[in-house]
């Protein structure tokens, strides 16, 4: 089955012509070439097909699971500490590793006072399918840059992926609605797992409760 | 889920993420037959099942009632068959794919029922497939008639029955099962009683996607 830019899309169906730009065409998730050329793209997940001008495709669809991205700033939950690497949960098929000597200021005599269960904000420097995910806790710059172990004051929420999307869009009006009316620190990762801590647990309560039911509205904001 | 009198029984009935639990699930009723699947995955896997050039598949059957027997465990190697041809395991080396079917309600062709709800939790849970699988069952009874969707009893009485496994996007056989005698021609009928049935699925499958799509 042929399919256009826009529809609701299955696997096993194809786009045999995408737009390239001097023969190349970008693939974002959902889409993988044809065993046979003449067919162009196959379709491999359920969803709405994008197209981005001149080259550029992929299909939104909607998965619950964490697939780690190079780059992607994640909140994780120390698994295991074993020596000098910590294994920190992320939510995807394999725990990611982080280095003790990747905080700010951190040396073999001072290393970062972690517990299993403590959680922390990094960021992907590694994330191959064949390989484990690697975290750091600083910029390129060795400086920390808001990333490293988060309080243990606050609570962990687990949201939908669509939910951090437009959260993360500075033009989306909840988290500045919610700053009026108490005051607090949040964390997002890509992964799904945000962060909250207010100055009180009601507060911390509060905003995540907000959060949670901002999960069950639509995408329209006015 | 609704289901009324003036249903249609020969339609499927489905709905999506009713577990909170897994990455992709749903409950499928077919005929007389019920369902819950649930998909986990890409998820980590242990060392002695990890394939390294591709993701292990693995199902499990649960029935109404007490442990899966050794009939279970036939069905699970028939839809762990099935949906490794289906996903395109080789994008996932090192991890696992795990597909969990909870029968409810037997009725007949509950093969069938547990092949189509595995593909639309898997198409729930947002892995790669190569192409839609949908799976039909026929009977041929004692006079030596075909049924199409036939119920548990018409299957219990049944000199042979059939289960076809098609893909969507050439309408090739991606399994077939079959039980009893049977000569070939009316193996050859089965077959195209059952793609006809299949094609019925997939109009389904798109069916309740596009309105899990638009109705954002």
């Amino acid at each position: 089955m042929v399919v256009n830019v826009g529809d609701v899309v299955l696997p096993g169906e194809c786009l045999p012509e995408p737009r390239s730009n001097k023969g190349v065409v970008i693939l974002g998730p959902g889409l993988r070439r044809s065993e046979d050329d003449s067919k162009g793209l196959t379709v491999s997940r359920a969803g709405v097909l994008c197209h981005k001008a001149p080259n550029m495709y992929w299909v939104e669809g909607h998965a619950k699971r964490y697939v780690p991205c190079k780059g992607d700033l994640v909140v994780g939950v120390v698994a295991k500490k074993s020596g000098d690497q910590f294994k920190i949960d992320i939510g995807s098929a394999e725990h990611a590793s982080l280095s003790a000597f990747s905080f700010e200021g951190a040396t073999k005599k001072q290393k970062p006072d972690l517990q299993v269960g403590d959680v922390v904000y990094a960021k992907l420097v590694t994330a191959h399918r064949e390989m484990e995910p690697e975290l750091v806790c600083v910029n390129k710059y060795f400086k920390a840059a808001n990333l490293g172990p988060l309080s243990n004051q606050g609570f962990l929420l687990n949201l939908d992926s669509r939910l951090i999307v437009r959260l993360l869009d500075v033009q989306h009006p909840l988290l500045a609605v919610l700053a009026k009316t108490c005051a607090y620190e949040i964390a997002i990762g890509m992964n799904g797992k945000v962060f909250v801590m207010g100055r009180t647990s009601k507060d911390t309560m509060h905003v995540a409760e907000a959060l949670l039911a901002a999960q069950h509205h639509d995408n329209v904001t006015t | 889920m609704e289901m009324d009198s003036n249903t249609d029984c020969s339609m499927p009935i489905s709905n999506f993420g009713n577990l909170t639990r897994p990455d992709g699930s749903t409950i499928y009723s077919q005929g007389k037959s019920t369902v819950i699947a649930g998909v986990y995955g890409p998820i980590d896997v242990k060392p002695q099942k990890m394939l390294i050039d591709r993701g292990s598949v693995e199902t499990f059957f649960r029935p109404k009632s007490g442990l899966p027997g050794v009939g279970d465990r036939l069905y699970e190697t028939i839809i762990r068959n099935i949906c490794e041809t289906a996903l395109v395991s080789t994008l996932y080396p090192r991890s696992g794919i795990q597909v969990v079917i909870q029968e409810m309600q037997s009725g007949g062709e509950l093969i069938s029922c547990s092949v189509n709800a595995a593909c639309l939790a898997l198409l729930d849970s947002g892995i790669d497939m190569k192409f839609l699988i949908a799976a039909a069952t026929c009977c041929l009874d004692q006079e030596g008639y075909l049924i199409v969707d036939p119920t548990e009893l018409q299957q219990e009485k049944a000199k042979a029955t059939f289960v076809f496994v098609f893909e969507s996007s050439e309408g090739r056989i991606v399994a077939s099962h079959t039980t009893g005698t049977f000569k070939l021609e009316q193996y050859e009928q089965a077959l195209d009683l059952c793609k006809k049935g299949s094609a019925k699925i997939f109009e389904y499958y798109r069916k309740v996607i596009n309105g899990k799509y638009n109705k954002k």
